[in-house]
């Protein structure tokens, strides 16, 4: 129990440099991270701490309360549940516990009194003692607490006080001191030094990663330049471009200065079909055409082999950046509420103010216009180009947004960790001055990055079976934007991230491996904490939070063959030698036109081959012709060719893009993350919303513990059955996924569980605890919980010095498959 | 090419495509020149606009195994008319323009039947087909005179919300009558002195739906009668409340003849009686009309009585809470006509509340305005705006929120609870069905749902006659009213809220609407139990419950997780409503699904069952080896193992 009110928690850290060498190679230090329950990071102070606290939890977290301790540290805002499970000591640091909330992702603290609210900042005193402290936070969760009465008065307004005082008023510079709160210990730095990083996904950062690319694409003709590797020709732009092979780089340096910030047309992606497809920011109009540039900008906007170029302008039909930023501004208002300003709207004024923020316009916008994209390249034989004034935004949103309807494997975890890296932190989004991270530029502030994951959950939740990434993913990335953690989101382009020295210090540090490769004389400056890729997800989410960022079971093909059929029965592809080779086509609200200025050279009246060929081209005749021939995509008119051939087509076209519905009442609406706040919810529910598994993860893990009997049956260990072991929960929530009508089986996860074990009936279970009032404490998935911490330390994943715990566990249960237990099912036989 | 056209075509012409997963593949092409809204699901055997609809949806057909070979086959008579037995082809029409909203216009023959309207276009590949229960079309309106061209044109406006328009050209034999006009011959039977199809209907089930209810053994399960609760006979022959059923449940120490002064305080001797009665506690819900308390504030001892002994039966509570589902104004209006509320100076310990729920014609209008928005074009930039202004969802909301009020009332107050509104079978049934599907898990069965609409709405007298207006040509009666789709769609709403706590899925819900108007069964005719009595209706009519039980896997959730004793308690702010698009707006092609759920379902079903199946086996095989093996070994944890049971 805490004494003074000023009381704080220094964690020692005093060790000899042996010991702490050694520690290091695991990062951890496992003795003196555990303050009163908490497990804290090396270096992190706890300041306060109140006892008897219950956390709100939301409907995703199955509803009701959870009693436990709430501390504040530097960092974050951590609540240990009561009866939660024993941290591991010898596990790898997680910034952020299932309850925690870190302290710069607070917005506004607001208490609740015996019959008042108020908010709290730095340099409020309260006059009552709260019974209820609310945490506002900028990712949109409403984090609620409510005091017991036999929390110590001091406790509350102390805790109450210090998070007010420590939590980051959003003001330029505080980012950088809690970047060193969570990231800044020695222990710390170097554990994430010594993290190696995900290369399940391609980082699109070395030039044998986007050979991989194009690889995986099929994309022939195209070769990566390093004609940007010193940020000379172009700073937004990332060393590495992809362009077309027949371009030599000296040829390519001229045609920098054609375009606004540099930023030649590049290529993304290529469609299965053939279609390239490309990006580029506007033209630079006053500059004088030499004829050799303009061969090479020619073969640079038409790429490799297309003869048909089709401009799609992405300004005018989409919200611009600072539309997104009302809006969303906008939206958080409205979905936050505030009731310390009791300004919320008014229930029946919900669906009106919804449409006022007009969030959902701009995500059909940016839903249609990639639909038209993913039309137009599934149409084959000619290069989209998408261009935005300066290729930095929505040209991010569209191109993700077009591979993720197309591209199956950009719906999978990795494949859409690739997908950001390559269209947006590579491309050069500026996630810093969107995020705004510093407040210190609220001109520039857009989440256009949000706007796209909300893009993306729509698909999902049209097409749920499509995806192998769940929404849990989408929602924890969403929640990433928020935290100032991560070197994906604090730099504008690659060229920042790696001006690291120059920086004022918070911007950068290399990933592992780069300081290598790269930058041989790199020597990182002690005094700025390295920070992680959002990627590394160990850091955030627990095992059992990861576990649900994608869907056990890959997702399933297309049932039958989509539109279109192949490219073999699409009557449209003879239609495009209607059209001259070398056309350059603008599409822009839905139709094609050839404006006489839409490529500045063409128009600016050079001279030669060129011009001529192409006035012809850009005749009027010819655009009929190819809106006829989208028109003929979109309408489809052939679907009866399609099912005469259905029977024989063999495999399915799985690049056949997901369209989503457009209309009013499909745009969905994200609740679960913006109406995320405990507040709007009930505190009750139906349990299998909890952690309880579904029956048919049940079945399943029967039929596993069955087959792992019937190994130890047939090798009739004398000892079968005398000892059981513990029940294991493994915690996919499958309710969450069902929500989607995703549902899926487990069978085919690797549960682990290695030893037959008496099943308690839940039903049963069950019927004990549902009547009356709700249970006012735990979840019921508490047990299994503790049961699998178990108070004995299962370490010989990690250790050598537990090898022999595990060993007899091995010799109890012959099957192979035991000896990989993953740790989360780790008790040992004994417990 | 217009700019807003071009994507929303993309996406339903893509969804249409998607569509054939659900049957068949062929199917595929047929239900994408349709404009019914298809849901991912096999067709209701209302929702008929499409190709493959007929064949399936009629009911006997469905009943006989459905073998993968007889795909093709299907295929070809989705597009001819199968008669249902006893249907009878009245007339036929050619060249028939059907205008379609979404398509355009289709050519083509028109049949008339005593049970339904089918229009086959053959001039387009392939063949487009409307198939239309009668019982749907409100009303039949010629619009305009004969024009120059000589078309004559008809209007039909559905209850399902949709509204059709057909054309033919001017009959040269000018006595010859027009097929719509024989068509209002038979959508409207009633009116014109024949006989609701559901009587003709000769369908035979394996599985007989008239034995889903019985109102004695219903009370047994919730272990009435008991120490404080009896059931009556009092009503046997429906001499003191002709709306009631014969079998009541009343307080142990209020004997018939009381009753009989208590119903004569109560608007249409509709006394109060019990509902549903917690196991533990001993709260109940009981149901009731509004007190004749009249201008002057009449009292009646007896009925003060009644509720006292109401609150009496249940020892956990000294507390009664009367749940009047009106706003307060209107109850007090209703004092002019002799009706009202109970005041709590009469009525001690009891409190009253009220739930502002709006009634019948506020409804009805509010229904009649979604419709205006949703079909047959829907304004994408104003949606949620228009949405609002029709306040259907304020509506749902307010009924769930004092289902929800009453739900806890019973559950974590331990209170019992006594709901009316002015006459008892509109809003308090929708309240009183709602609290008890939250309450207790077995109405969140298939089977129980069956037990609860059997009960709460129909013995209980919601007058589904008037209400929905069978074979009524009387379009503009205003006691028609949605009540019980409104009911239907707070169902929805706690399914969409609680995925895994429902035993049927959606398709089972808009089968029950699609034939609360099909008029193919005799489930939803009449207004009272005395009245279907008279009418034999369960001897002369098939039950919609034998159809559905008949073939239980079409409407399984397979999310469903048996926790039967556990409550639900919904969020019912707007803010987690949502309309039920796919009921509302599923004639609109664009809105199809993207993903065949239903057929996703069925696959889940099937794989449980597999799984199942493994796990038994695997059981087996374990008990022998071990037997074997060690069968001398006590305690052997083959015997703990519980096998998971299926409620599939």
């Amino acid at each position: 129990m805490l004494t003074g009110s000023k009381t704080t928690f220094k964690v020692r850290q005093m060790l000899p440099d042996i010991k702490e060498r050694m520690l290091s190679q695991s990062g951890v230090n496992s003795r003196s991270r555990d303050v009163f329950g908490l497990r804290c990071l090396p270096g992190e102070c706890v300041l306060q701490r109140a006892v008897m606290v219950r956390k709100k939890l939301t409907a995703r977290e199955g509803r009701g309360w959870l009693s436990g301790t709430l501390f504040c540290t530097h960092f974050r805002v951590a609540f240990v549940p009561q009866d939660g499970p024993k941290p591991d000591d010898n596990a790898d640091p997680v910034l952020l516990g299932d309850h925690d909330v870190a302290l710069a992702s607070i917005e506004k603290v607001v208490v609740v009194g015996p019959n008042r609210t108020k908010l709290v900042t730095s340099n409020s005193s309260l006059k009552f003692t709260p019974e209820e402290l609310v945490l506002y936070c900028r990712d949109l969760r409403v984090v609620c607490f409510l005091f017991d009465r036999l929390t110590p008065d001091t406790q509350v307004l102390e805790i109450t006080y210090t998070i007010a005082k420590t939590y980051q008023p959003p003001k330029p510079g505080s980012v950088l001191s809690f970047q060193n709160a969570a990231l800044g210990s020695v222990e710390m730095k170097q554990f994430l030094s010594n993290r190696r990083r995900d290369t399940h996904m391609n980082w699109h950062e070395s030039s044998s990663d986007w050979e991989q690319e194009l690889e995986r694409c099929g994309a022939t003709g195209w070769r990566v330049s390093s004609v940007n590797d010193r940020f000379e020709m172009s700073t937004s732009l990332p060393r590495y471009i992809v362009v077309p092979q027949k371009v030599l780089d000296t040829e390519l340096k001229k045609s920098f200065a054609h375009f606004n910030e540099g930023r030649i047309p590049r290529w993304c992606w290529r469609h299965p079909r053939g279609c390239d497809l490309l990006r580029m920011a506007s033209f630079q109009n006053n500059i004088y055409h030499e004829k050799d540039d303009i061969r090479n900008l020619e073969t640079i906007l038409f790429g490799c082999q297309a003869s048909l170029c089709v401009v799609v302008e992405l300004g005018e039909e989409l919200p611009s950046p600072a539309d997104v930023q009302l809006a969303h501004s906008r939206l958080r208002a409205l979905c936050l509420g505030d009731i310390s300003t009791s300004v919320s709207v008014p229930d029946d004024k919900w669906l009106s103010t919804l449409e006022g923020t007009h969030w959902l316009d701009y995500t059909r916008s940016c839903l249609k216009k990639a639909s038209e994209v993913a039309c137009l390249l599934r149409g084959g034989h000619l290069t989209v180009a998408l261009q935005e004034p300066d290729d930095r935004d929505l040209s991010c949103v569209v191109s993700s947004l077009v591979q993720v309807m197309c591209d199956p494997h950009c719906r999978t975890q990795h494949g859409f960790q690739s997908l950001v890296q390559k269209e947006w932190v590579m491309a050069g989004h500026r996630f810093n001055s969107r995020l705004n991270y510093h407040r210190d530029n609220d001109k520039e502030e857009a989440p256009v990055f949000l706007l796209f994951l909300d893009c993306v959950w729509q698909l999902l939740s049209q097409y749920p079976a499509r995806f192998q990434l769940t929404d849990d993913f989408l929602l924890a990335l969403h929640d990433s934007v928020h935290l100032p953690l991560f070197s994906s989101f604090l730099a504008n382009c690659q060229r920042e991230r790696c001006k690291r020295s120059q920086s004022l210090g918070q911007s950068y540090t290399p990933v592992n491996g780069w300081r290598d490769m790269l930058h041989p004389d790199f020597s990182p400056d002690p005094s700025d904490p390295p920070l992680p890729p959002v990627w590394d997800w160990a850091l955030q989410y627990s095992k059992r939070r990861r576990d649900r960022f994608t869907q056990p079971v890959a997702p399933v093909p297309p049932l039958q063959p989509l539109l279109n059929g192949n490219l073999n029965t699409n009557p449209d592809t003879h239609r495009l030698t209607d059209t001259l080779p070398g056309s350059v086509f603008l599409f822009s609200r839905g139709a094609f036109s050839c404006p006489a200025n839409l490529v500045p050279w063409r128009s600016s009246g050079g001279s030669g081959v060129y011009r001529k060929s192409h006035r012809r081209a850009a005749s009027s005749e010819s655009v009929p012709g190819l809106e006829r021939l989208l028109k003929a995509w979109a309408l489809s008119e052939f679907p009866q060719g399609l099912t005469s051939t259905v029977g024989t087509q063999g495999p399915l076209d799985t690049y056949e893009p997901l369209l989503p519905l457009l209309m009013g009442p499909c745009m969905g609406f994200w609740r679960e993350c913006y109406l995320r706040g405990a507040l709007h919810a009930q505190a009750f529910s139906h349990p299998i919303s909890a952690n309880h598994p579904h029956p048919v993860e049940r079945l399943a893990r029967e039929v596993q513990q069955l087959k792992d009997k019937l190994a130890q049956a047939s090798q009739t260990d004398p000892h079968l059955g005398a000892k059981t072991a513990e029940p294991r929960w493994s915690d996919t929530n499958l309710n969450q996924n069902t929500n989607n009508g995703t549902f899926l089986f487990p069978a085919q996860r690797p549960h682990g569980t290695a030893a037959p074990r008496a099943a308690p009936p839940p039903t049963s279970t069950n019927r004990q605890t549902s009547r009356g009032p709700p249970p006012a404490s735990a979840p019921p998935s508490r047990p299994s919980y503790k049961d699998n911490g178990g108070g004995n330390k299962h370490t010989f994943l990690f250790g050598h010095s537990s090898a022999t715990e595990a060993r007899p566990e091995k010799r109890c249960y012959p099957t192979p498959s035991n000896a990989k237990l993953p740790k989360s099912n780790g008790p040992s036989i004994a417990s | 090419m217009e700019k807003s056209g071009s994507i929303d075509s993309l996406g339903s012409k893509r969804s249409s495509s998607r569509q054939p997963s659900v049957d068949s593949l062929s199917s595929s092409a047929s239900t994408s020149r349709s404009d019914r809204s298809a849901q991912a699901k096999p067709p209701s055997a209302m929702s008929s606009d499409s190709v493959s609809t007929s064949t399936e949806l009629s009911p006997e057909l469905r009943v006989k195994p459905k073998t993968l070979s007889k795909k093709v086959p299907r295929d070809v008579d989705k597009e001819e008319l199968q008669l249902l037995p006893n249907e009878k082809v009245h007339d036929m029409a050619q060249d028939v323009t059907y205008f379609c909203p979404f398509i355009g216009a289709l050519r083509g023959t028109v049949m008339v039947t005593n049970y339904r309207l089918f229009f086959k276009c053959m001039d387009r590949e392939p063949a487009f087909v409307l198939d239309l229960p009668l019982g749907v079309v409100s009303r039949v309106e010629k619009i305009g005179g004969a024009s120059s061209r000589g078309d004559v044109s008809y209007g039909l406006v559905c209850k399902d919300m949709r509204n059709l328009r057909f054309a033919h050209k001017q009959m040269e034999d000018t006595l010859r009558k027009s097929i719509f006009e024989v068509l209002i011959k038979f959508a409207f039977p009633v009116s014109n002195g024949l006989q609701i199809f559901a009587f003709e209907y000769g369908q035979v089930f394996p599985v007989n739906g008239w034995k889903v209810y019985d109102a004695v053994s219903e009370y047994k399960r919730q272990g009435i009668p008991n120490e404080s609760w009896r059931i009556t006979k009092v009503n046997d022959h429906y001499e003191v409340c002709d709306t009631y059923p014969s079998t009541l449940a009343v307080p142990v120490n209020i004997p018939d003849e009381e009753l009989k002064r208590v119903a004569a305080f109560r608007a249409k001797g509709r006394i109060p009686v019990l509902s549903w009665i917690h196991p533990e506690s001993q709260a109940t819900v009981a149901r009731c009309s509004q007190p004749m308390v009249g201008v002057n504030g009449k009292r009646s001892k007896e009925d003060e009585k009644y509720l006292q002994a109401i609150m009496d039966a249940n020892a956990q509570s000294h507390k009664l809470f009367i749940f009047d589902a009106r706003p307060s104004v209107n109850a007090a209006a209703n004092k002019m006509k002799g009706g009202g509320y109970e005041s709590e100076d009469a009525y001690q310990n009891a409190e009253l509340v009220f739930l502002d729920i709006h009634n019948i014609h506020v409804m009805r209008e509010s229904l009649r305005k979604l419709k205006d928005v949703v079909y047959p074009n829907i304004e994408d930039s104003h949606w949620l705006s228009n949405l609002e202004s029709t306040h259907w969802l304020e509506h749902i909301k307010l009924i769930l929120a004092g289902a929800l009020r009453i739900a806890d009332k019973v559950e974590s107050g331990k209170t019992s609870v006594v709901v009316h509104c002015s006459d008892g079978w509109d809003r308090t049934g929708q309240l009183t069905s709602l609290s008890m599907l939250m309450l207790d898990g077995y109405y969140r069965t298939i089977h129980g749902f069956e037990v609860l609409l059997e009960k709460e709405w129909l013995s209980f007298g919601h007058r589904f006659q008037l209400r929905i207006g069978h074979g009524d040509k009387n379009h503009t009666d205003a006691d028609r009213s949605p009540v019980f789709i409104q009911f239907i769609d707070c169902v929805w709403q706690l399914t969409r809220q609680f995925p895994a706590a429902f035993e049927f899925n959606e398709y089972f819900l808009v089968t029950i609407l699609d034939h609360l108007y099909s008029c193919l069964f005799g489930t939803f005719l009449c207004n009272s139990e005395q009245q279907r009595l008279k009418e034999e209706i369960p001897k002369r009519t098939v039950s919609l419950w034998s159809y559905i039980n008949s073939q239980l896997e079409e409407f399984t959730n397979p999310l469903y997780v048996n926790y039967s004793n556990h409550v639900l308690f919904p969020v019912v702010s707007l803010r987690h409503l949502e309309l039920w698009v796919g009921y509302y707006i599923r004639w609109n092609p664009r809105m199809r699904p993207q993903e065949p759920v239903h057929q996703r379902y069925k696959e889940l079903l099937a794989k449980r069952s597999e799984l199942q199946k493994r796990v038994d086996e695997l059981q087996r095989e374990v008990t022998n080896r071990s037997a074997s093996s060690s069968s001398d070994q006590p305690g052997s944890p083959t015997r703990s193992i519980t096998p998971v049971q299926t409620f599939v």
